[in-house]
Order: structure tokens, then sequence, then C-alpha cells
């Protein structure tokens, strides 16, 4: 006679707890490799209501008049010397996008704010972002709802400014704190407390000219080289509204 | 639905420790600085389920909290992982206060453990460039952080582990070997 064999139900694919490690693992993996998008875009979501909408008023009045000090300063000396010459780097002709800031990482070593602005909205990688007060930094990465901006303390964000008074050029190096480095590869230059630290012209990744900081105090222990720490003038910890604007290259 | 998300709590919120960590309350950071908020749930988890459990859930927690932060080079999984491991190696005080004053302490080790981790790698990744010492004042960043997990680290610890105790024997799906 025929004798059927129950089918046995004790192979792995039977097992819940198998699918569910699958399905947990298959998580994470979409996590890893849309790198968080999905956590952004939902964290863009559920703080909507919570976002903010009033400034911090003095520390932002502050930066503005500096920022608008050194702005002023900076475009007449280019008015008069530049007039002739063509910008190596234009900003794009569209607008620049407003955003919001709906996440912040100031304080750690992870420097980094999110903007409730992607994809979506025609924000694009290597953007620059500003802020009352100046530079803040550039969008390394867009999800469609939000971008997270790499901030110029953070300690791989190294970008080309220049010293307007003396106009020479350094490479301001984020350190993992509030102060980041200017390094100036000759010895000889003379900079001092006060001096107004700006985006170089020969840069690449930024338009000219943009107000960074000033300087604070200047570093001579090292041999070839001179390095100076700034003051920001964009806080980012404290500010809540910014500017992401293209660079036309 | 209550009774679902009762025994899958412990699952359920490790899914929002990437919400906490973009949300990064500024009224909770000391010298600007925020909580490590991973460990306050890796903690009780671990204690809970055990070293090999608390490993693989470090390397997991420390996979997703590498995708969401820019720093390429650098990386959580060493530090999350190792503290898994010691996690679950760990025993439950009877004494209320003296089980409050561990988490607490088992925190801050952590969290200057991780943080140290971190520091380690930026100084190899640039040992070669003369510029090492630059980041050298951001050791402030570890110090305030582990003070400021020891001190959130008793209230918040104690809650979860009460929360995961409750929920461990209501589901068998949670843990990565049969015991």
């Amino acid at each position: 006679m025929l004798d059927i064999r129950r089918i046995s139900t004790n192979r792995w694919w039977n097992k819940k707890k198998n699918w569910g490690l699958f399905i947990f693992l298959s998580f994470l993996f979409f996590v890893r490799i849309s790198k968080g998008s999905l956590y952004k875009d939902f964290y863009y979501l559920i703080s909507k209501p919570f976002w903010p909408g009033q400034y911090q008023r003095e520390v932002l009045t502050k930066s503005v008049e500096q920022e608008f000090l050194i702005r002023l300063k900076q475009l007449e000396k280019d008015n008069k010397r530049l007039r002739e010459i063509l910008s190596l780097q234009r900003l794009s002709d569209s607008e620049s996008i407003s955003a919001n800031v709906i996440s912040r990482k100031t304080g750690s070593f992870w420097r980094q704010i999110i903007l409730n602005k992607g994809s979506k909205d025609g924000v694009e990688i290597g953007s620059f972002v500003v802020g009352p007060g100046g530079l803040l930094g550039r969008v390394d990465n867009t999800s469609l709802f939000t971008s997270t901006v790499r901030l110029l303390t953070s300690p791989e964000s190294k970008v080309g400014v220049w010293v307007e008074r003396i106009q020479m050029h350094g490479l301001l190096v984020g350190s993992g704190n509030d102060y980041p480095k200017v390094i100036f590869y000759n010895k000889d230059i003379d900079i001092k407390v006060g001096d107004f630290v700006l985006s170089s012209p020969a840069s690449t990744l930024l338009p000219p000219n943009i107000p960074i900081g000033i300087i604070q105090s200047v570093d001579e222990e090292l041999k070839a080289k001179k390095t100076a720490n700034i003051l920001l003038l964009g806080k980012p910890q404290a500010i809540d509204w910014v500017q992401i604007l293209k660079v036309d290259i | 639905m209550g009774k679902y998300f009762k025994k899958k709590i412990s699952l359920i919120s490790f899914l929002f420790i990437p919400i906490v960590y973009f949300w990064d309350p500024n009224w909770l950071e000391f010298l600007g600085v925020q909580p490590y908020w991973p460990l306050f749930w890796l903690l009780p988890w671990s204690m809970i389920y055990g070293s090999f459990d608390g490993l693989i859930i470090g390397i997991f927690l420390g996979l997703i909290l590498d995708s969401l932060s820019l720093d390429t080079s650098f990386t959580q999984i060493p530090g999350l992982l190792l503290c898994g491991i010691w996690f679950g190696k760990l025993n439950v005080s009877n004494n209320v206060f003296v089980g409050h004053f561990r988490f607490g302490l088992i925190c801050s080790i952590s969290s200057f453990f991780c943080g140290s981790l971190f520091f380690f790698q930026a100084l190899i990744k640039y040992w070669s460039h003369d510029n090492i010492f630059l980041y050298l004042p951001s050791i402030k960043n570890i110090f305030a952080q582990v003070f400021i997990t020891g001190l959130l680290a008793p209230l918040i610890c104690s809650l979860l582990f009460r929360l995961f105790q409750k929920s461990k024997g209501r589901d068998k799906l949670i843990s990565f070997i049969d015991k």
C-alpha cells in the first residue's frame, strides 16, 4: 500500500524565528545601503509639528551685523579691483532654497545638521549652506525630504580660505570642537588676532569671499606652518533657518 | 494590539534609537555635548539577553548609526560591539540604590571607552600629518559625554530594564540563541 510520508514541518524555512531574523537583517541592509534615508525622512515627518519658528535673537543679530560689516568692506575692495576680471565660480541663476534645521549634532565628534529640504526640492550634494553670520558647511548627503550638512567644525571638513587683510591663502580644518583651525603653509606670514577669514577665490568648492570667521589666536609652534584658531561667525547651534545655494563650477 | 507591543517592546524601542539620535535635545546637553544615547538601550538589553545577543545587537546598532552620520572614515561598531559583550556578563544587583548607581557607573565607563575609540580612529587616520595635535581639544567631548551619560543612565536604564524584563518572558523571537 502506498505509505505517504508526512512532509516534515521542522525545516528551517518553517520556523517563524528564522523568517523574523531574515526580515530584520534585510531591514538593516536596506538602512545601510540607503544611508539612513528612511529614518531621516521618517524623522522629517514626525518632527514637523515641532519645527522652530523663532530665532535666538541676540546671537543671530550680532552675527548678522558682523557678517554685513565684513561683506561691505570686501565688496568695496572687490568692486574696485576685480570689476574687469571674471570670477572662477558663479552662483547659480536659480534662487536659493530656504531650509529649516530639524536636527543638529554640534557638540560631539559628529558635526552635522539635517535640513528639511531634500532632493525633491532641488538640493544637490555639494551645495553650500549659509546662515546668519556666514558659511556653515556643505551638503554631503540628500534623501527625498532631507539633506545632511557637514559643518565646518567636522574633523573631515577641509575648505580653502584666505585672510582678507593680507590676501594669504590657507586651509580651514575642523577639529571636532567649536574652533576650527586655519593652517597657513608659510611661517612668515603676518596674521593677527581679529583678521577676517573668508572663503578663498582659489577654492573650487565654494564661491569666493563668503564670511567664515575671525582669527582668535595664533599658534606658532609648528615648524613650517602657522595655525590659527577661528571663531566662526555662523553659529549652527543657534541657527534655525539657513539658505542652501548652488555653485556653478 | 497592546499585548503585541508589550511583547515586542524591546525591538520597537530599538527602531527608535536613530530617532532619538536625530532629535538630540539641546536642553539635555553638557558643554554642548549630548549623552551617548545607544548605551542607554544596549545596557539593559544585553544584561537581560546575554553577551552573544549583546554582541550581535551592538553590531546592528553600530551599522545603523554609522549610516546616519557623514563621517565615513570612522565607525561606532567596535565600541558598541565590545560594550554589548561586556554588558551581557553583568549581573543585576538586588539593592535598588546600588543597581541605579551601577547603571550610571557602567554607562560612564562605556561612554569613555566608545568616545576614546572614536577619537583614536581620528588620530590614526591623521597620524602621518603634522596637524594631529589639532584634534586634541576635542578630548573635552569625551569627558563631557561621560558626565552627562552617567548622569542620565540610572533613570533611563532602570526604566528600560524593567520594561524589557517584563517583555522577555512573553517573546521568544528576539533572542539570537536558543536558551
